[in-house]
């Protein structure tokens, strides 16, 4: 939308300056944290003692991050956060794509198959979005002990898919209403079922918005901590309560260096997917989750 | 096609609709019919017995807990409204309310207007704009767990901010608000503002861009300087990105719990009590079920008189309009 | 047994087996001992267990003091996957005692003469009734002063006998120009201050009746105001950067001569040793002043969930008996600063603030003034003892008066009860 301009040539100096100078300075104001976090987990422990937080490191050293991903102690097991990082790839994945599939398969449903009380379904489903999830812990683990899954990944997959299914389900909704109901209509009088319209015609169209809900998943259960905490024992948690561990040392010389470096750790994978995916975010926005 | 052997290919669509098939057909075909008429459902009903049992059983199992005596576990007894009545007399529950309603209307305010902000100047073909998205959207990638230190000792008065402005040389430069009771929650609200704006841009971005130029020259052409096309064309016609933008960061500020855990653990006192801290260390810090329970029923009503009527009319707009 | 229990007990019966920790000769257990020192010790008492045939799995949950640990036992018992063990803290086995999900103690006490070997006033944390639930690993004493030397003597100043003379010491440095103390905005190392305060300046069974009984009248009366009177002297003898500092931080000052004093638990002592200080060379301990000598002790005790596999039970018994042995109470509490839990370990190898610890124990186990701290969950149940953190906290970082406070602390006593 961006548009053309005719004004004299110092006032869009004037504009483009201030344009700029806002966009760099509110820019240093975001990359602050960052900065601190990447700056202190470069520096050695004596150099922050001696020092403040938020200077240049004077000399460079790795050592925090190499202790922080392989030999830093959680609790007595002092493997570092190897382990716990796996673990919650393995949790993330499976959870990322079976709410993601679902909630496809649901905006499908109530977009494209209409029946008495589609919207009604819609809005109980949606509801779930605004449940405070300290409410549902105990509940929930009773349920997964009946389930015989408490304590183990499966089950924090189940858990994350369940309260996923509510904004995944919002998402594709949202878009796939945009898609004209003509095209699958002249698709069924062609004979083609219902999964096979899913597939041949409503998941091409859709790229956009399963990146969107990928990303906002992926972010939302890789982040977690209230889940992983309550529903994993030991081996099984996920970094997040690794990292908590880590952090939350009470006694002896706090390690902030290895601190910094852990958080970064647990932070890569969600940066990696908002910096490298975060066009196709926009992309996927404006194709149609933001309207109405 | 016509006299040809083999399976008879229909002309055109309309032949088979108005033409139906032999009785063995009729009979496959209805229950075909049937089936696909009940797919839709079928296909439905995992996601909603999960959400049944995830979210409405489980309200309901709060809501019970919450009529009962329960301290360290579940108990099913009936005390009627005891455990309301003791969390209304709790002082922590009166500021946690209180610091929801003014946490939330500033995050909300500056979050939005600094997210359009950045979303207008983004859109005025500036260079780098890529680089400079994915540094406005990054926090919204980290978990507290990760950034609240950092906030820590950026807003501590002796480590951060003022620290380094005071060895700059002005001295008198102070910004201890999170030492202070009063003003420990503005700073809540300047982290939660740092996480979101990224998203609330994206989303206004997106809005901005679906806005079609001819309307924008039109206006131009009319003699509208630039500032009165945004204010009375442009940003009327991102209605559904705020709407959007609104509902999803009152969610955000609703849940935010990692956030003040992290940043100030509900202190200094209990000045930044939220009212989902407080459910969680009633629960299982104090044990305190019920009250916890009854926290948690305010917390899921407050939702409820603000999301239904949102979701009504969303859906009812729907009905008709699409 | 209530209702709630015998569904989580048949939830815990139905699960196929595969899903308890099924042992092989494991013991798993919850803490929330995260840090070098705390881990190191935990060390030794899992070698020890590994020497008995029964290996470790370890589920630590570390922050908020153990409020993560605790929500992650709950969760698990919800689930009916209790661990082998668990690390308690303060009311904590009494509870779960109470909802019969610990395994009794009884025979193990009987067999081992344990009951003789602990101190009388810990009983109540480890017993119920006449069940014993749990086995208590360490004693630490929450109200030492920890002094930098240098600075007393600079300044000459010696060890305090009471309040007043410590306020007065305070205000002296003060005016020098040095921090008298170092402390934080954390609710519960104020709260440490204040019941310190309280017991010393009215003695153990005033104590006992305002914070245990919760008595009105006594949480009410003159002894209370005149205890915020003097926090709030406190409150004037510390630096401006005291918000969201840690307590290890706190120490650092003290041991760096930044600060001259702090009050905190014998946890502390870790610190000076870690920098390579020596009690009575370097940096001074001695308990917070009192007329009569009062001994607030602060214990971790492990307690064993019932479990139906033979297996896990056999685990849990060799446990139990790995943390009472003396050999491994005198090794784990060298390392982490507290003294052991028996009062039967000899001495020798500990040092001199520790033999203060175990003499002034004696003494107050004769005299009976040993009593629970209530910062750290051994006096008043956690509903009322966050009272006590709300109260105290706002006192210290407002203008709160000391009427103000007592009104607002009976209050929320009356509204928790």
């Amino acid at each position: 939308m961006a548009t053309d301009r005719q004004p004299g040539r110092r006032s869009h100096m004037i504009g483009r300056v201030f344009i700029y100078g806002s966009l760099l300075g509110l820019a240093a104001f975001y990359l602050m944290p960052l900065w601190v976090m990447v700056a202190t987990s470069l520096k050695s422990l004596d150099e922050i003692y001696a020092g403040s937080f938020i200077g240049v490191p004077e000399k460079v050293t790795f050592e925090a991050w190499v202790k922080a991903w392989g030999t830093a102690c959680i609790g007595t097991k002092c493997d570092g956060l190897k382990p716990y990082f796996v673990n919650s790839l393995v949790m993330v994945i499976p959870a990322v794509v079976l709410s993601s599939g679902i909630g496809a398969i649901n905006g499908y449903v109530l977009t494209k198959w209409r029946f008495k009380g589609a919207n009604v379904v819609f809005g109980l489903l949606l509801f779930g979005c605004f449940l405070p999830f300290q409410a549902v812990l105990l509940p929930m683990a009773q349920i997964l002990g009946w389930l015989g899954l408490a304590g183990t990944i499966p089950g924090l997959v189940l858990v994350h898919t369940v309260y996923g299914i509510a904004f995944t389900t919002l998402f594709f909704r949202n878009y796939f209403v945009t898609i004209p109901d003509e095209l699958t209509k002249a698709a069924q009088i062609d004979g083609a079922g219902f999964f096979r319209i899913f597939f041949s015609i409503m998941l091409p169209a859709a790229l956009p918005i399963i990146v969107v809900s990928c990303i906002w998943q992926f972010t939302q259960i890789w982040n977690d901590f209230l889940f992983g905490v309550s529903f994993t024992a030991g081996d099984s948690s996920p970094v997040t309560v690794a990292l908590n561990n880590i952090v939350n040392v009470t006694m002896g010389r706090k390690q902030y260096n290895v601190d910094m470096a852990s958080a970064m750790i647990a932070a890569i994978p969600t940066l990696v997917v908002y910096v490298v995916a975060g066009r196709y975010f926009v992309r996927g926005l404006t194709a149609g989750a933001v309207k109405g | 096609m016509d006299g040809l052997p083999g399976p008879r290919v229909p002309a055109d669509r309309t032949e088979i609709l108005a033409n139906g098939h032999g009785d063995q057909m009729r009979k496959h075909r209805s229950f075909k019919a049937l089936l696909t008429a009940q797919l839709p459902k079928l296909v439905l009903s995992p996601s909603l017995i999960a959400v049944f049992v995830g979210v409405y059983l489980f309200i309901c199992w709060t809501a019970a807990i919450s009529f009962s005596s329960s301290k360290m576990v579940p108990k099913f007894d009936f005390v009627g409204l005891e455990q309301y009545v003791r969390l209304w007399s709790t002082p922590r529950w009166i500021t946690a309310v209180e610091n929801l309603f003014v946490f939330t209307m500033l995050f909300l305010a500056i979050t939005i207007a600094l997210g359009l902000f950045i979303a207008i100047l983004l859109d005025q073909r500036v260079r780098a704009e890529g680089v400079l998205r994915a540094i406005y959207l990054y926090p919204m990638a980290l978990s507290f767990i990760v950034t609240g230190t950092a906030w820590k000792w950026i807003l501590n008065p002796s480590l951060g901010v003022q620290k380094v402005v005071n060895d700059l040389g002005w001295q008198g430069f102070v910004f201890d608000w999170i030492t202070r009771p009063e003003f420990a929650i503005y700073c809540v609200v300047i982290a939660a503002v740092w996480q979101s704006t990224g998203f609330a841009m994206a989303i206004f971005l997106a809005g901005l861009r679906g806005i079609d130029n001819s309307i924008i020259k039109a206006a131009q052409i009319e003699g509208a300087g630039m500032a009165r096309i945004y204010l009375s064309i442009i940003v009327p016609m991102l209605r559904p990105a705020f709407l959007s933008v609104i509902v999803l960061l009152s969610y955000i500020s609703i849940k935010s719990f990692d956030l003040v855990l992290a940043l100030t653990n509900a202190g200094p006192g209990s000045a930044t009590e939220m009212p989902s801290t407080f459910m969680f260390s009633a629960t299982f810090r104090r044990n305190q079920m019920g009250v916890g329970a009854a926290s948690a029923m305010m917390m899921l009503m407050t939702v409820a008189a603000i999301i239904i009527p949102y979701l009504y009319s969303e859906l009812k707009e729907d009905r008709d309009g699409h | 047994m209530a209702k709630i229990t015998k569904i989580l007990m048949a939830a815990a019966m139905i699960l196929p087996l595969a899903n308890i920790a099924h042992a092989e000769g494991k013991v798993e257990g919850i803490h929330h001992w995260v840090s070098e020192s705390e881990v190191g010790a935990l060390k030794v008492l899992t070698g020890s267990l590994s020497t008995k045939g029964f290996t470790w799995e370890d589920s630590a949950v570390g922050g908020l003091s153990g409020a993560n640990a605790t929500q992650a036992l709950r969760t698990r018992l919800a689930a009916g996957n209790p661990p082998a063990t668990m690390q308690f803290l303060g009311y904590e086995g009494i509870e779960w005692a109470g909802e019969g999900v610990l395994r009794p103690l009884n025979d193990l006490y009987a067999a081992n003469g344990w009951e003789a070997a602990i101190a009388p006033a810990i009983l109540p944390f480890v017993k119920a009734g006449d069940t014993y639930f749990s086995v208590p690993i360490n004693m630490h004493r929450q109200n030492w002063v920890w002094v930098n030397k240098a600075i007393f003597d600079q300044h000459g100043i010696t060890e305090p006998k009471s309040w007043d003379e410590l306020i007065a010491a305070g205000k002296k440095l003060k005016e020098a120009g040095v921090t008298p103390i170092a402390l934080s905005d954390e609710s519960w190392q104020i709260l440490e201050v204040f019941e310190a305060i309280l017991t010393d300046q009215n003695g153990t069974d005033f104590y006992k009746k305002a914070v245990i009984d919760l008595d009105e009248a006594a949480l009410s009366g003159p002894e209370m105001i005149k205890a915020f009177d003097t926090l709030r002297d406190v409150r004037g003898l510390i630096d401006d950067g005291f918000t969201g500092r840690d307590w290890a931080v706190a120490t650092g000052m003290v041991a760096s001569g930044e600060a001259a004093m702090q009050i905190m638990g014998d946890w502390a002592k870790g610190e000076f040793l870690a920098k390579g200080m020596k009690p009575g060379v370097d940096f001074l301990c001695f308990p917070t002043p009192a007329a009569t000598p009062n001994y607030k002790f602060v214990i971790d005790a492990f307690g064993t969930f019932v479990n139906e596999d033979a297996e896990i039970n056999a685990g849990q018994d060799a446990w139990v008996a790995t943390v009472m042995d003396p050999e491994n109470q005198k090794n784990f509490n060298l390392i982490k600063g507290s003294i052991p839990a028996r009062t039967d370990v000899s001495v020798d190898d500990f040092d001199d603030c520790a033999k203060r610890s175990f003499a002034d124990r004696e003494a107050a186990v004769a005299a009976g003034t040993m009593v629970g701290g209530l910062t750290e969950g051994f006096a008043a149940q956690p509903q009322y003892a966050g009272v006590f953190f709300d109260v105290v906290g706002q006192f210290f970082v407002t203008d709160m008066s000391s009427q103000d406070a007592v009104q607002m602390l009976v209050d929320g006593i009356n509204n928790a009860r």
